[in-house]
């Protein structure tokens, strides 16, 4: 059974077998997609996490609105300018394949489906920024669920 | 030619945006793109440009090295590289990496090669045409190096060694945090694995950045000649050795000393702060003097 949530699954098993080739220009469709990902006017969330890290070349924008009651996650991402292609398209792979799940699933999400989607040639020394925004998201979550205990304490 | 281009040693060694765009359709020519961003290039590139990625093409999957030298001639061939064709480079982080394969090219003997000045970042500035189709050039024979120049552009950790303890030039092209120790990372980079900081005993801090204007483009010689010869007391014939975590740094230095400032003796230690960083007992230097 997968780790994964559905979304996530799907779009792992697309990507798993798809030749190298092919594998670049999904990516690069997807990271064409991210520019969409950022919030939209008008748009609240229950967390905003933008900052620059010092081992960042830019500012990452994570936002964070989860369902009352089904708590489904919903994830909006601004990425700077200076953020490479790979990081934007598991942006929109991220955004698209975490849409709905709840925080505790998306914590439980191991970082192991991105060679399966990128490949092992793509995720090599100056790459490694690709498992950055899993690692972002994941902490909103986390902070969402502390609030959560917090609030029902 | 650019005028900006005539005081350097070598004016032939680069080309500016004009000049590349009219001669996009010269058979003789290949445009070669080269970055840290290993999807940049499905992005858009110049048109007719070719991508060499400095890992998948140029480095060894097994060992901590170069391609062999056949491996090397069959990525030409591939790309439709012969011995005669003029190879211009660029990319982006303002020409790294663009600059880390022209030097593994003159590694392997190729002799034509040249840098588009300011990279992708000053073609996309200056408003010019990016395509996202890639060519193909029909696969051509590139004769097989009969050996790597590893004894003459580039230098080992054992090289190094011997270099610091006969207080030959080394020159540090990493930022000031990493040349003093106060940081094991590149600013705005992940670790990369590097167990101690510091510098190489003996070598002066000049940040690669030092030679670049803010859009990418190299300095006039003059300010070149003012950071490297006045200011480190460097001679054309000195014997120097440039090096940064990992070689791409410390080539667009190389390509400064050597193209520009037409130094004839300068190694690219390779291996760099990830390898003399984690060697047992090598020695190391911290805070700013150079030790």
């Amino acid at each position: 059974m997968s780790d994964y949530p559905t979304a996530l699954t799907e779009i792992v098993d697309f990507f798993e077998h798809l030749p190298e080739d092919e594998k670049r220009e999904n990516l690069i469709v997807y990271a064409d997609a991210s520019a969409n990902c950022g919030p939209v006017e008008g748009e609240t969330f229950d967390l905003e996490d933008v900052r620059k890290d010092e081992e960042c070349t830019d500012t990452v924008g994570v936002f964070l609105k989860v369902d009352t009651g089904t708590r489904a996650a919903h994830f909006r991402v601004d990425l700077g300018p200076q953020v490479q292609t790979l990081t934007k398209a598991m942006t929109a792979i991220l955004c698209q394949g975490l849409e709905g799940a709840t925080p505790e699933a998306v914590l439980e999400v191991p970082q192991d489906f991105v060679p399966k989607i990128v490949g092992g040639q793509l995720v090599r020394l100056r790459s490694q920024t690709v498992y950055y925004i899993l690692t972002r998201m994941k902490s909103t979550c986390k902070v969402w669920l502390n609030r959560e205990r917090a609030a029902e304490s | 030619m650019n005028p900006k281009f005539a005081d350097y040693a070598h004016p032939e060694a680069l080309v500016d945006g004009e000049w590349l765009a009219a001669h996009l359709d010269d058979p003789s020519i290949r445009v070669v793109e080269s970055n840290e961003d290993v999807l940049l290039y499905d992005t858009g590139h110049i048109p007719g440009a070719v991508h060499i990625d400095w890992r998948g093409d140029l480095q060894d999957d097994l060992t901590r090295d170069y391609v062999s030298v056949e491996s090397f001639a069959a990525v030409c061939a591939k790309n439709g590289i012969t011995p005669e064709t003029t190879v211009v480079f660029y990319g982006d982080k303002s020409n790294w990496w663009s600059c880390y394969a022209l030097w593994a090219f003159r590694l392997f003997g190729h002799e034509k090669v040249k840098v588009l000045d300011g990279g992708r970042d000053k073609w996309k500035a200056d408003g010019r045409e990016f395509t996202r189709d890639k060519p193909k050039y029909s696969l051509t024979e590139y004769p097989v190096p009969a050996k790597r120049r590893d004894d003459e552009i580039r230098a080992f950790y054992a090289d190094t060694l011997a270099h610091a303890k006969a207080k030959k030039p080394l020159i540090d092209v990493r930022s000031p945090g990493e040349y003093k120790g106060e940081i094991t990372h590149m600013p705005e980079y992940p670790q990369e694995g590097v167990l101690r900081g510091g510098h190489v005993p003996g070598a002066r801090s000049v940040p690669w950045k030092t030679a670049a204007n803010d859009d990418g483009t190299f300095k006039s010689f003059d300010a070149l000649k003012a950071i490297y010869t006045d200011n480190l007391g460097l001679k054309p014939d000195d014997d120097i050795v440039a090096y940064c975590r990992i070689g791409e740094r410390s080539s667009h230095t190389w390509f400064v000393l050597n193209y520009l400032l037409g130094y004839t003796n300068v190694r690219n230690y390779d291996g760099s702060w990830t390898e003399w960083g984690n060697m047992v007992r090598t020695p190391i230097a911290k805070g700013e003097a150079a030790g």
